[in-house]
């Protein structure tokens, strides 16, 4: 028998014959169950037991999908029964699991036909625990593997797999949720479907209004959202290219600084920025109290409103341009703009005509994410926001303002998607079918060019003047933790890190006595759990999209992005509406905290793989392959390795963005699993900025050190290319 | 097999994931509270109640439109046991849906009159545990700096002195300016109350999102008048920002903090005792603790000298039965954004 | 230990290829590669030779007809499980490896010890002439070193099959010529099957046992060089290789093997290779003319056009009644200058007559 399918039989029939059915409401891994009554007890037991005692008989035909696989004993891969047991099994199986799983419910029949038809069952499920994970993934692969068998992209288990995986978890942990909350947006108060109150909430004119054109009534916040996202996925990416282009591009002596420095503002918690905006441009702020004293310029109300957001989401997206751009920007192969310059084309020539149209991927995906980012964004629009309404906030409010209108909420998240998806689109069409590879097998030994003189002093000033503001943003946010009360009292003080973090040595040993503890722990558990898995998702899926195709690939690049698309407090809610009852009970534990986080940072991952891996020659692969690795392998030992820049910014982001993320994170958290940013906001909503400061000041340490071991942990891509101050080195010179 | 040792570590990745499942139960039991006060108050309550009964609480803490929301999504399998503070719209709202309850604690007698009448407008779904009168505050110093009148009344406002200087929330979004444009249609009668808003409504430079957001801005200098609940102003003035509160002249509304038991709750007795320890003066009295300056339903509780007396703030009769439904608020909220929101400045 | 040899035959069983829907890279093509024997598929760009080799490689599916490597039917066998390995025409060397992990790649993945791999890539290494450049990076060699890496990578797995995609397209000439007959030769010793894509008919003559000629995703002709130097099976064929005159000629009448035929004024008797009377087509080698100053000798009458001296040969093109021929001598003592008028007859050999 084929040795992947056993392993999957295994795995399969370990979960029907030892581990628990059902979810565990007092925890799988306290293992309490082992001794509690298990394997006869109603909540623990496996599913022989439960059959054996005569209950929940409809998971009977599970074991006999599972029993299906044993007749591949002794056939070989290309005989077509092969891939039709497996098929059958598998498809059958999982089927079967997810029907009964939506059909019996916590109350018995979820439906109420079903209720009359058969009359009332008498019993109920509860979610699915360990042992039907175990089986559902054993379906999975079996299916995957007979579809691989019959075939299917070049035969490959691998890639059929991973797909099939993706698929899987796509389906579950995005399609199904955010499927639940948009179906709201036909539903009037009563959960009637009707599609006149979804074209009178589509067509209101809180959205799509056009007074900012002609009096000083404010716009809808579709056009609002719009043309913020499109000025901040501009600036950030233009601000992302004059700082990566300043760390591989120049000679400028501080660059690893500088470019630690840019990505700062990417660890900074949600409002702090704002805050500290406020603190320097509002009414009373130190630069308008300054302007006002200096020139007498009378003070305004500007940076609430467009202004302000636009500054703070600068500050808060560039870093993520950056973090892809810098990948694209060192991965452009020297020699092409050796090629040029020596077809007589300057450097500004070089420059305009060969390294910029090469940037294109890196540009287009960090326009997007920045785009998205923006249209996403909660926080800066709710502090800085003023009176310039825009969708994310008001989606927000529309589910726990005062109006309770979740079916507006659900309208608004589909206006929202539908512009992270036509600006998905466009850049597509503006990438087109060019190839932008510049990785190529050939061993290339060139230096980048340096940029050409009419550029660099424009992008010095830019990338030092955007420094030297981060850097008056940070002192102010430290500041912020140490004083007394900010912008009351400035008195020196450590009270707020006392409150927050202090630990006490007893007899019984440490006690961690600050009241910021539990969430502290918590969150950076969640996120050390996290930033992995969704790295490895994302890069999975990059892989897959780049470089096999097979139908439905669009469908499939679509799926992995809308989880992104869509505002968190839309995807908090569906994951409430979704995984508060069976056959997915996940509400209340960390687990929906983890999943959610690899499911709405995994797009970054996918984004920045696709635009790093559209640079490596596909022969590379090829050639991996044909010497007997199998995609697993090369994905591992060639692919991966040639991806550091992209792992470190998924990994990086994912991080950090588990850490700082609110709006989904404000109804996923329960009293267990608390998380920083929760807690923070509540501070804030106290006006306790001081502790929060302080919380924030802390987090930003964590998250620095998190990104250095990340680049300590995945290294630095050597690819033998010489730095452009260096001269031709000995070793190189002698080679040549 | 290179294959198979991948998925099997996402499938242990996946594991590890899950298995952050609930907590162990304590051997008195648990309860899970839903908290919509102030975080320290909520620590409070639940380190408070964990000490009095040995009964585990885990609390959470939003505010009082999310935990609605998280609510009313977990409806068909209940997660939360008790809801604790926040303002009584959502509570109503609670009960109106069916998501509350009814309840009554042997501690009911002990209340004050509007708690009890929170308590029978909701058919025994919810009851008002802490009140807080409508108002507003001023920013001192600004305000001299500014060389701007002191204002007394809802009607000051008005005056185009203060064009740009005066802050709300906006009714869509947050509860206390909800209570604000219910109180003025209640104050002034429903035509006159909206022009009022109207009026008002060109001295506004912003509607922030959250209710206590222009008292917020006004501390730190940047907006002069926020209206909110008066205890909100208290607060800034008690943590030394310049601020003063204003108890209007012509009377104001109020909010009552109520509470309510989630209906299907896992651990219902657990959160009965819950409800009676949260009503009693004692557990009512520590809200001094942390500055909480509302003014709490039982009779006998402390109450903070700092606090805002609602016996000396001209109170309208509030009506929460009709202000509270939903119907009503839609047809207001609606009103107020097509006809004031819409208004050139 | 050295490089042993597992070499197996190829087998290409009316194989068709169509990339989406409408482009048929490779159109019902059967062949049979024999063990031990360098074959070329040689073609213009887009004939289909790639496609070809990359399914004998697995790197692309037949949609139709069978692949066998040796006894086995390999069709719907990835490239991960074929016994195959193949040079990259951009070498396709892991930027992030060292020389040696490249070429000792494939045995580590393979399971081979990781000391036993080092020593098989330092032979590998060894055999293409880069001992004790195990150590760099595949960025500090010349094109010419990171192509013979690539080669060795390929080797040192003992493949049953060798395959190379135009592998000296990024050397110049004489790097070309040099590893050009490296490859040539360690395929002889060591007795591998290798298939050989490339475009350069000269390359192609120089290395290969057998030369599949393809064109528009069909075979054009197959067999030895000297079969397809000499009789070219049709008129592409003998353009692409060899550079030959393709002039128009009558066949005046066919006798046994013969066939007596009429080419501007001169009468020839030529293999008939099958062809009927009426006209037809002759493939001269440039090097089959002989030019002669001499106005009274025989010979069809021309004029120089262009005399280009080339050290060893010179190449003259002259016009004449036949058209434009073009034209290789080796006496670079005497030289022609243009505008001469000439008298050019053939040689012996180097003619063939080519149906259309």
């Amino acid at each position: 028998m084929n040795r992947t399918v056993l392993l999957w039989l295994v795995v399969g029939w370990i979960g029907v014959l030892i581990l628990p059915w059902y979810v565990i409401e007092d925890g799988f891994w306290g293992l309490e169950w082992v001794l509690d009554g298990y394997p006869f007890d109603t909540d623990y037991g496996p599913t022989w037991a439960h059959l054996l005692e005569g209950e929940k008989v409809w998971l009977a035909p599970i074991p006999l999908f599972l029993l299906l696989p044993f007749l591949t004993g002794g056939r070989i891969k290309s005989d077509p029964l092969y891939s039709k047991i497996l098929i059958v099994s598998g498809l059958g199986g999982l089927s079967y699991i997810v029907i009964q799983g939506f059909i019996v419910g916590i109350a018995g029949w979820e439906y109420t036909s079903l209720e009359l038809l058969f009359g009332p069952l008498g019993q109920k499920q509860y979610g699915l625990g360990y042992g039907a994970i175990l089986v559902s993934a054993a379906f999975l692969f079996f299916t995957t593997q007979g579809i691989a068998a019959r075939g299917a992209v070049n035969g490959d288990v691998f890639v059929v797999s991973s797909i099939g995986f993706i698929v899987a978890i796509v389906g579950a942990f995005i399609f199904f949720p955010v499927s639940q909350i948009l179906i709201s947006a036909l539903q009037d108060n009563e959960g009637v479907y009707s599609l006149g109150v979804f074209l009178e909430k589509f067509t209101d004119k809180k959205i799509w209004g056009l007074d900012c054109l002609y009096s000083t009534v404010g716009c809808g916040a579709a056009w609002n959202s719009l043309f913020l996202a499109i000025t901040v996925g501009a600036t950030t990416t233009a601000l992302g290219l004059v700082f990566a282009l300043v760390a591989t591009r120049s000679g400028f002596k501080y660059r690893k600084v500088l470019r630690a420095l840019t990505i700062l503002p990417i660890i900074t918690p949600p409002f702090v920025i704002g805050l500290s905006i406020i603190l320097l441009f509002g009414l009373s702020g130190i630069m308008t109290q300054f302007f006002g004293d200096v020139f007498g310029i009378q003070p305004t109300r500007w940076v609430y409103g467009l202004p302000g957001i636009w500054i703070a989401q600068m500050l808060a997206y560039t870093p993520i341009a950056f973090l892809v751009m810098i990948g694209v920007v060192e991965g452009i192969s020297p020699s092409m703009e050796e090629a040029a310059q020596t077809l007589r084309a300057d450097r500004w020539k070089t420059f305009t005509t060969v390294s910029l149209p090469l940037m294109r991927p890196g540009l287009a995906n960090a326009f997007l994410i920045g785009f998205i980012e923006s249209m996403a964004d909660f926080g800066n629009p709710l502090v800085l926001g003023g009176n310039f309404d825009v969708l994310s906030t008001e989606i927000f409010f529309a589910i726990v303002g005062a109006q309770n209108d979740q079916g507006m909420a659900a309208v608004l998240a589909f206006v929202l998607l539908c512009f992270t998806l036509t600006a998905f689109y466009a850049q597509r069409r503006w990438l087109g079918k060019k190839s932008y590879t510049t990785v190529t097998g050939k061993g290339d030994g060139g230096t980048h060019a340096l940029l050409p003189n009419r550029l660099r002093w424009p992008i010095y000033t830019v990338a030092f003047s955007w420094t030297g503001f981060t850097i008056v943003v940070y002192c102010m946010i430290l500041f912020g933790g140490f004083v007394n009360t900010w912008g009351l009292d400035h008195t020196f003080t450590f009270k707020h890190y006392i409150t927050a973090f202090s630990v006490n040595w007893t007899d019984g040993g440490l006690q961690w006595t600050g009241a910021a503890w539990d969430s502290f722990w918590t969150t950076i558990s969640i996120a050390t759990i996290s930033a992995p898995l969704t790295a490895a998702v994302g890069l999975l899926t990059a892989y897959i999209l780049v470089r096999q195709t097979f139908t439905g690939k669009d469908l499939f690049e679509f799926g992995t992005m809308l989880s992104f698309a869509i505002p968190g407090t839309v995807i908090g809610v569906s994951y409430i509406l979704a995984f508060n009852v069976p056959p997915i009970e996940l509400t209340g534990t960390g687990a929906i905290l983890v999943l959610c986080f690899v499911f709405r940072n995994m797009p970054v991952g996918v984004r920045a793989g696709v635009a790093a891996m559209s640079q490596l020659d596909k022969s590379l692969d090829e050639a991996s392959l044909t010497l007997g690795a199998n995609s697993w392998y090369t994905f591992r030992k060639i692919v991966l390795p040639l991806l550091r820049p992209a792992i470190i910014a998924a990994l990086v982001y994912s991080f950090v963005r588990a850490m700082t993320a609110i709006s989904a994170v404000i109804f996923l958290v329960s009293a267990e699993y608390d998380m920083a940013t929760s807690y923070i906001i509540g501070r804030v909503e106290n006006n306790d900025y001081g502790l929060a400061i302080a919380y924030c000041t802390v987090l930003i340490f964590v998250m620095l050190a998190a990104v250095l071991v990340f680049q300590g942990l995945v290294g630095e891509r050597k690819m033998g290319r010489r730095e452009p101050e260096k001269t031709i080195t000995p070793a190189s010179a002698k080679a040549i | 097999m290179r294959l198979s040792k991948l998925l099997l570590s996402t499938a242990i990745g996946t594991a590890i994931a899950f298995s952050f499942s609930v907590g162990e139960s304590a051997a008195k039991g648990k309860v899970n509270l839903y908290c919509s006060a102030q975080e320290d108050w909520c620590q409070l309550m639940a380190k408070g109640f964990e000490k009095a009964s040995g009964i585990k609480v885990n609390m959470t803490r939003r505010s009082s439109g999310e935990t609605f929301a998280k609510i009313k999504a977990e409806a068909r399998n209940p997660k939360g046991d008790v809801w604790w503070g926040g303002t009584g719209d959502p509570h109503l709202q609670a009960a109106e849906e069916g998501l509350s309850t009814p309840y009554t604690s042997p501690n009911q007698a002990q209340l004050q009159g509007w708690a009890v009448a929170q308590s029978d407008s909701a058919g025994g779904k919810t009851i008002g545990i802490y009140s807080g009168a409508l108002g507003y505050g001023y920013n001192e110093d600004i305000l001299k700096k500014n060389n701007l009148p002191v204002p007394a009344c809802w009607k000051d406002l008005l005056k185009p002195e203060y064009k740009g200087h005066v802050q709300m929330a906006n009714p869509n979004s947050s509860g206390t300016a909800y209570t604000t444009l219910a109180t003025m249609v209640q104050l002034f009668g429903e035509k006159e109350g909206f022009e009022y808003m109207k009026g008002l409504h060109k001295n506004i430079n912003q509607y922030t999102k959250s209710g206590s957001a222009p008292i917020k801005a006004a501390a730190r200098g940047e907006n002069i008048i926020g209206i909110v609940f008066i205890h909100d102003a208290v607060k800034q003035a008690v943590k030394g920002f310049p601020i003063k509160s204003v108890a209007p002249c012509e009377g104001t509304g109020f909010e009552i903090g109520s509470m309510s038991l989630i209906k299907g709750g896992r651990n219902f007795d657990e959160a009965k005792k819950f409800y009676d320890w949260a009503l009693t003066a004692e557990t009512q009295s520590r809200a001094l603790e942390v500055n909480a300056f509302q003014v709490p339903s039982n009779t006998g509780a402390k109450v903070s000298p700092k606090a805002p007396k609602l016996e000396e703030i001209k109170l309208i009769k509030y009506d929460f039965v009709k202000y509270g439904s939903s119907a009503e608020r839609k047809r207001l909220l609606k009103k107020w954004d097509n006809e004031v929101k819409s208004l050139p400045k | 230990m050295g490089i042993k040899s597992k070499a197996a035959s190829v087998t290409f069983d009316h194989v068709t290829k169509i990339y989406g829907e409408h482009v048929t890279a490779v159109d019902d093509v059967s062949f049979v590669v024999e063990a031990g024997k360098l074959v070329t598929l040689l073609g213009p760009s887009g004939c289909g030779k790639t496609t070809t080799l990359r399914m004998i490689a697995g790197l692309e599916m037949a949609n139709t007809g069978r692949v066998l490597i040796g006894d086995q039917d390999v069709t719907i066998l990835p490239a991960t499980d074929r016994d195959v390995s193949m040079v990259f025409q951009s070498y396709a060397l892991f930027p992030h490896m060292t020389v040696g992990e490249n070429v000792a790649y494939g045995l580590n993945v393979s399971g081979m010890a990781k000391d036993e791999a080092k020593s098989r890539a330092e032979d590998g290494l060894k055999l293409v002439g880069l001992s004790g450049y195990g150590a760099r990076l595949p960025s500090e060699l010349s094109g010419g070193q990171q192509q013979r890496v690539a080669v060795a990578r390929a080797l040192v797995l003992e493949p049953q099959v060798l395959l190379f995609d135009e592998p000296l397209s990024n050397l110049d000439a004489k790097l070309r010529r040099q590893v050009r007959e490296e490859i040539r030769d360690i395929q002889k010793n060591l007795g591998l099957t290798a298939v050989y894509v490339t475009h350069d008919q000269e390359e192609a003559l120089a290395v290969s046992d057998r030369i599949i000629v393809m064109n528009n995703a069909v075979i054009a002709q197959e067999g030895t060089p000297r079969d397809l130097y000499e009789k070219p099976a049709d008129l592409f064929v003998a353009d692409f290789i060899g550079d030959a005159n393709l002039v128009d000629v009558q066949i005046k009448s066919v006798s046994g093997e013969l066939a007596e035929v009429e080419m501007a004024s001169l009468q020839l008797s030529l293999p008939h290779r099958g062809l009927k009377s009426g006209a037809a087509h002759a493939a001269i080698r440039p090097e089959s003319f002989l030019v002669s100053t001499d106005q009274s000798s025989e010979g069809i009458s021309g004029t120089i056009g262009k005399a280009v001296y080339l050290g060893n040969h010179m190449e003259y093109l002259i016009t004449t009644d036949l058209g434009d021929l073009f034209v290789v001598a080796s006496d670079v003592v005497n030289t022609i200058s243009p505008q001469t008028g000439v008298k050019v007859t053939l040689a012996s050999h180097g003619v063939t007559l080519v149906g259309n």
